[in-house]
């Protein structure tokens, strides 16, 4: 009589047993969680000029910054302390407001002083940083 | 007949799962979506101080290069001409993504832009070196 009643009572209500539903979603969601890296990446962007010829601009409006291998740092022709790279492209910048600012390191030189400079030309605020390298 | 109904629900004592089935949903959805699969380089080298770094939200391609200008790319030691071909195959993957040369601080400046010349080879027009936050 029991079993009956309860029978009847299912039929009237329809109802779909929403529990595997519920098992495979907890499922995916474990997986999600256990996937998911929330390790973001700092990063200093960097454009670097193609390979491919291109028009060559005018020393006037260029900022040339030299990195040696032994990691002395040349601004305009001029031998500085890291330092000083802010102020020094600072000033440039003063003289030619429209420059960009090229970096052209020695193969051989340390990536992190490279990444310093190339920081220490936006911190001047310079819109336009490129990064060139001689060949060989 | 109202009573006979309260009477069964107490017997069989259910819990209306749809509120929790709700909330796993939007966990689900919300883990779904900022799921990206960074491809790990492998190495976690000294990174470069800088204080314009930014945190890359989109760069999920990282390219390792160690103190010794060895490339490292999904977590194994690959040679230089090996980079092309994986960004190629992780851009077909995720169009979207970027790259992010983990670049120890002492490799050679020469090998981080054969690196980024590489990946710029293979189509990726968004590339950075991957530096920590000067405070």
């Amino acid at each position: 009589m029991n079993a009956r009643r309860r029978r009847r009572r299912n039929a009237g209500d329809a109802e779909i047993s929403i529990t595997p539903m519920l098992d495979i979603v907890f499922i995916l969601l474990i997986f999600f969680i256990v996937t998911t890296s929330f390790a973001k990446e700092f990063a200093v962007d960097m454009s670097r000029p193609s390979n491919a010829p291109v028009k060559e601009q005018k020393r006037t409006e260029l900022i040339a910054v030299r990195i040696e291998a032994d990691g002395r740092v040349f601004v305009e022709e001029r031998a500085i302390d890291i330092g000083a790279v802010r102020a020094n492209i600072e000033s440039g910048l003063a003289r030619k407001p429209s420059a960009g600012v090229v970096v052209v390191a020695n193969r051989a030189a340390d990536a992190g002083l490279m990444v310093r400079v190339v920081d220490q030309a936006r911190l001047a605020g310079a819109g336009n940083v490129s990064l060139a390298a001689p060949a060989g | 007949m109202a009573i006979s109904r309260r009477r069964a629900a107490e017997e069989e004592g259910e819990i209306s799962l749809t509120p929790m089935l709700d909330v796993v949903f939007i966990l689900l959805i919300f883990f779904i979506v900022s799921t990206s699969f960074v491809k790990e380089p492998g190495i976690d080298p000294q990174r470069p101080v800088a204080a314009t770094a930014a945190a890359k939200v989109r760069g999920n391609i990282l390219i390792g290069v160690t103190e010794a200008d060895a490339v490292w790319m999904q977590k194994r030691r690959i040679g230089i001409d090996e980079v092309r071909r994986l960004v190629e195959a992780a851009v077909a993957e995720n169009p979207e993504s970027s790259v992010v040369v983990v670049a120890d601080r002492r490799a050679s400046t020469g090998m981080v832009i054969d690196v980024m010349d590489r990946a710029r080879a293979a189509g990726v027009a968004n590339i950075a070196v991957s530096a920590e936050q000067e405070v």
